[in-house]
């Protein structure tokens, strides 16, 4: 008889890991919540550094864990130990007696809403980098469609390596998405200005560094270090955005059309309650914690229980598939252990 | 009555004597130094106040209902209401009394300071006393409040929770010393007016003690080391008051004339801040009410332990403690005494000796001019610009009541000078001062419009702005709704409304929003409201409290908010709804989008 492996979390971890699974004859269960698989990817337009289209992406993992059980709209409802595996009761009535549970969970994307400052809910023509991606996807959105595009605004950093956000971590990918996003729109809106307001970026990936050069270089974006100190809106209900530029040492203040918040990755709230069911760590920063951050960063603290992706902290898509499949190594060793 | 002894006196009074002389020579000294230390003018005040009826009308009351009935501890616990006020108003009446009964039956004794203390001793009972049997009785009756005072301080000791106190200070090794001696007074007295009882006379708690005392104890001589054992515990008790909490009785007789003559901080140390600091009695009442204490690592750093550090010059512990503080200034609404913890901390902070003291006087300020005759001046302040839900709100409702207004810093703007003002660095402070005055005086406004407490505070405060209307924008739409220039309209909606500490403690401002939320849907009230809101932790007033520090301080203020639990928050201070919205589970808002929300016109 095949293994049961549970899957919480249809992302891509979710399905490379099923994939892998699948490949060494193993039973993988995936539960997602919502009622679609691909989690974030899904909704994103194309990804750095190459403008892969998402779609794609998701689309060949989708069709590589055909054969796994997939539960869609479906939670945990609980988890319990048992001597060498687990007793798992899903929402939709099913359980499920699995060896090992691994946990895909992903992140959130942090409610810019909650830095008032930038007026995300406030002002109408202030908005998220996954509402551009939406826009990119479907091309409706009236913050756009709705007036002329001059002049855009991209605000790095927004709930992240922000102590008064709660969220002291970097989010990792948000300074390549919008030297990306800021790219994609100059290509719409070849005359508009765009511009960068950014603490430092952090170009850490194979070709980033020259993602960032083209962007000044061949799109003319430009790099304003500062953060935006205050965001208003004027009479004809454009953005003005006052910021610091601190390499040329002066305030600047631009109008802009359009302010696109950079809202980072936070850890998921679905975390805390499945790590209360087994009582799993979550670090600090309220993500799951590895046994080891750097030697064995797909364990959890339990036996059987394996983390995968950005459950465990902001990743990047390669970063995340990577690690889907060293999980599905790691269980596959700890079966064969057992 | 008749004296036993002809010298009328004994040995035994000399401890008592010794401390007393020590107490009043010590507190005479005291009383010179601080009036001394009183700017000029401020002397002055305080000595026409002693002589104007109505404030010494007041003088007289508060010093009554204050340091003997202890009016205000009553009023926060019945039981610890009662304990103070029966041994402060017991042992006042003891001396009273005892003066009588030596004017009445020894006139000739009053010049001894001795006299009425250890009147029991010098006096036997002779076939005429009867007449006195009603003050024997009224002293033996106070003496049973006192001891009845006594026993729940011991209790108090022991379970500080049924006095209604979560915590106590912890006492310091001589306030230690103090009150093992004032605990042993009146027992002590108990036992030596119990062995003369049959000689002197008493009443149903000495004589009775006495008959007890005659069946094993019936030699006399056993008498003397019982009146030494009083006569010294009332000596050690005088002599370490100065060195303990103790200090604050003959203290706040000082604090509340200076108090009533209108007197303010001047120094940090000096005149009004030193009455202050030795009238604290250390009874801790201000470690519960305090919004740090939530977290026990900042129980020291309450106002009880910084009058406690700046009496022992401990220089490193002031500084931390007045950094830290939130300057809500909830201890100085409880406090009984009237120690003002906010403005003794900012008074600390101003002797600071900073490297750099920057200079704004040469801001100008000629791009920040406005014309708005006939208009209101709106100044929303920096934390409005940081929550432009707040403006935004604010100016749509303007517009629905048809008020016509200009915004004074919407392309910039000079701070209120407030934060300047906490930090005590007042020539900065007052530099804002000085340039917002400026422009205000030269926009022609004849009403100034704040949304920000903070700012709204120290306008009404330091500014002098005569004729124009200075008005936080609560009481600004509550005027509006009800000359009827707004509409508005119930909703199902069951809110909560907490005080903020600049616009509630700060500035009196309570029933207006109320008024405002009332018309708007349900209002509940928070567990602790209005004097005692709890501070939402995000007060610029703290120097040193750091960002992850403030978390369970603001959580445990939303605990508080949400015990009735409203579907809504509703705040009227900028800073306040951007801490809430942080951590709070529900909806975070300020008034003027409730009411934004629920008008139409």
């Amino acid at each position: 008889m095949k293994d049961n492996i549970v899957i919480v979390g249809g992302g891509i971890a979710g399905m490379e890991a099923a994939r892998q699974l699948l490949k060494l004859g193993y039973n993988p269960i995936i539960v997602e919540k919502s009622d679609r698989l691909g989690g974030h990817v899904a909704q994103w337009h194309c990804l750095f550094p190459d403008m892969t289209p998402a779609k794609d992406v998701v689309s060949s993992l989708i069709e590589a864990t055909g054969r796994a059980n997939i539960f869609l709209n479906t939670e945990i409802s609980f988890m319990n130990r048992l001597k060498d595996s687990y007793n798992i009761m899903l929402t939709n009535g099913v359980s499920v007696i699995a060896k090992v549970v691994l946990v895909t969970t992903g992140f959130s994307v942090f409610d810019a809403g909650k830095k008032e400052e930038y007026g995300y809910g406030v002002y109408d023509q202030v908005m998220t980098n996954s509402d551009l991606e939406h826009w990119f996807n479907d091309g409706n959105d009236d913050r756009i469609d709705g007036s002329e595009m001059n002049a855009i605004g991209f605000v790095h950093c927004v709930g992240s390596r922000d102590e008064k956000a709660r969220n002291p971590q970097c989010s990792k990918v948000c300074c390549i998405t919008a030297v990306k996003q800021a790219i994609e729109i100059k290509k719409r809106f070849p005359d508009a200005m765009v511009y960068c307001f950014y603490m430092d970026l952090r170009m850490f990936g194979k070709k980033y560094e020259d993602f960032y050069i083209a962007a000044q270089r061949d799109y003319g974006v430009r790099f304003i270090r500062g953060r935006v100190s205050e965001v208003s809106e004027n009479i004809e209900g454009k953005v003005i955005v006052k910021a610091e530029d601190t390499l040329a040492g002066k305030p600047v203040k631009v109008t802009l059309d359009l302010l696109v918040l950079m809202a980072g990755m936070v850890c998921n709230p679905d975390c805390s309650t499945l790590a209360g069911m087994v009582s799993l760590q979550t670090d600090s920063d309220g993500f799951f914690k590895s046994r080891d951050n750097i030697a064995d960063i797909t364990s959890s603290s339990r036996d059987g229980i394996y983390y995968a992706g950005a459950c465990t902290g902001p990743k990047t898509v390669p970063e995340t598939l990577a690690e889907a499949r060293s999980a599905a190594l790691e269980i596959h060793s700890y079966i064969n252990r057992l | 009555m008749r004296e036993r002894f002809l010298t009328g006196y004994n040995d035994f009074v000399l401890p008592f004597m010794i401390g007393m002389v020590f107490i009043l020579t010590y507190c005479i000294i005291a009383l010179i130094r601080i009036i001394g230390q009183l700017p000029k003018e401020d002397r002055r005040r305080f000595f026409i106040s002693l002589i104007t009826p109505k404030t010494l009308a007041k003088n007289i009351k508060d010093i009554f209902c204050d340091c003997l009935l202890h009016v205000k501890i009553w009023k926060r616990n019945k039981l610890l209401g009662y304990m103070h006020s029966s041994i402060a108003f017991g042992w006042f009446m003891l001396i009273v009394v005892g003066h009588i009964e030596v004017l009445l039956y020894t006139p000739h004794r009053a010049k001894l300071f001795y006299y009425p203390i250890f009147f029991r001793y010098f006096v036997a009972e002779t076939e005429t006393t009867m007449k006195g049997a009603v003050l024997f009785f009224l002293m033996d009756f106070f003496l049973l409040v006192v001891l009845s005072g006594i026993a729940l301080a011991i209790i108090k000791r022991i379970r500080s929770k049924i006095f209604g106190m979560r915590r106590t200070t912890n006492p310091s090794f001589l306030d230690l010393v103090g009150l093992y001696s004032l605990w042993s007074i009146f027992p002590l007295r108990l036992l030596a007016e119990g062995f003369t009882a049959d000689i002197s006379g008493g009443s149903f708690l000495t004589k009775s003690l006495n008959y007890v005392f005659t069946s094993f104890l019936s030699d006399h001589a056993n008498m003397l080391p019982s009146w030494w054992a009083y006569s010294c515990a009332l000596g050690i008790f005088f002599c370490v008051l100065p060195f303990t909490r103790y200090m604050h009785i003959p203290s706040e007789i000082l604090l509340i004339p200076l108090r009533n003559a209108g007197i303010k901080i001047r120094h940090a140390r000096k005149g009004l801040a030193k009455a202050q600091v030795y009238s604290c009695p250390s009874c801790g009442l201000c470690i519960d009410a305090c919004p740090m204490s939530v977290q026990k690592g900042n129980i020291k750093d309450t106002t009880v332990y910084l009058n406690r550090q700046i009496r022992r010059g401990n220089e490193v512990r002031i500084e931390e403690i007045s950094d830290k503080c939130l300057l809500c200034g909830k201890c100085t609404a409880i406090c009984p005494v009237g120690v003002e913890g906010d403005k003794l901390r900012i008074a600390q902070r101003s002797v600071r000796k900073y490297g750099l003291s920057p200079d704004y006087s040469s801001i100008d300020t000629a791009s920040l001019a406005i014309d708005s005759r006939g208009k209101i001046l709106y100044y929303a302040g920096c934390m409005t610009a940081l929550t432009p839900s707040i403006r935004k709100a604010m100016e749509s409702l303007l517009k629905k009541a048809g008020v016509e207004y200009e915004l004074m810093d919407k392309d910039g703007g000079i701070c209120c000078g407030r934060p300047m003002w906490m930090a005590g660095r007042f020539d900065q402070a007052k530099q804002m001062v000085e340039k917002n005055t400026g422009i205000i005086r030269n926009s022609g406004a004849d009403t100034l419009l704040l949304s920000c407490p903070i700012c709204y505070r120290i306008f009404k405060e330091r500014y002098s702005l005569e004729g124009i209307r200075i008005v936080h924008h609560t009481e600004f739409i509550d005027s509006l709704i009800s000359e009827g220039r707004l509409k508005i309209k119930r909703d199902p909606r069951k809110y909560v409304y907490h005080d903020p500490c600049e616009l509630g403690r700060g500035s009196g401002i309570y029933e207006q929003p109320r008024n405002v939320l009332l018309r708007a849907g349900t209002l509940v009230e928070a567990a602790k409201n209005r004097k005692e809101s709890i501070c939402c932790g995000g007060s610029v007033g703290s120097l040193s409290l750091s960002f992850d520090k403030r978390k369970a301080l603001t959580e445990n203020a939303l605990n508080n908010l949400t015990a009735a639990s409203p579907d809504v928050i509703v705040t009227a201070c900028p800073l306040c709804l951007s801490t809430f919205s942080r951590y709070a589970d529900r909806k975070v808002e300020d008034i003027a989008e409730t009411i934004d929300r629920n008008t139409s016109n």
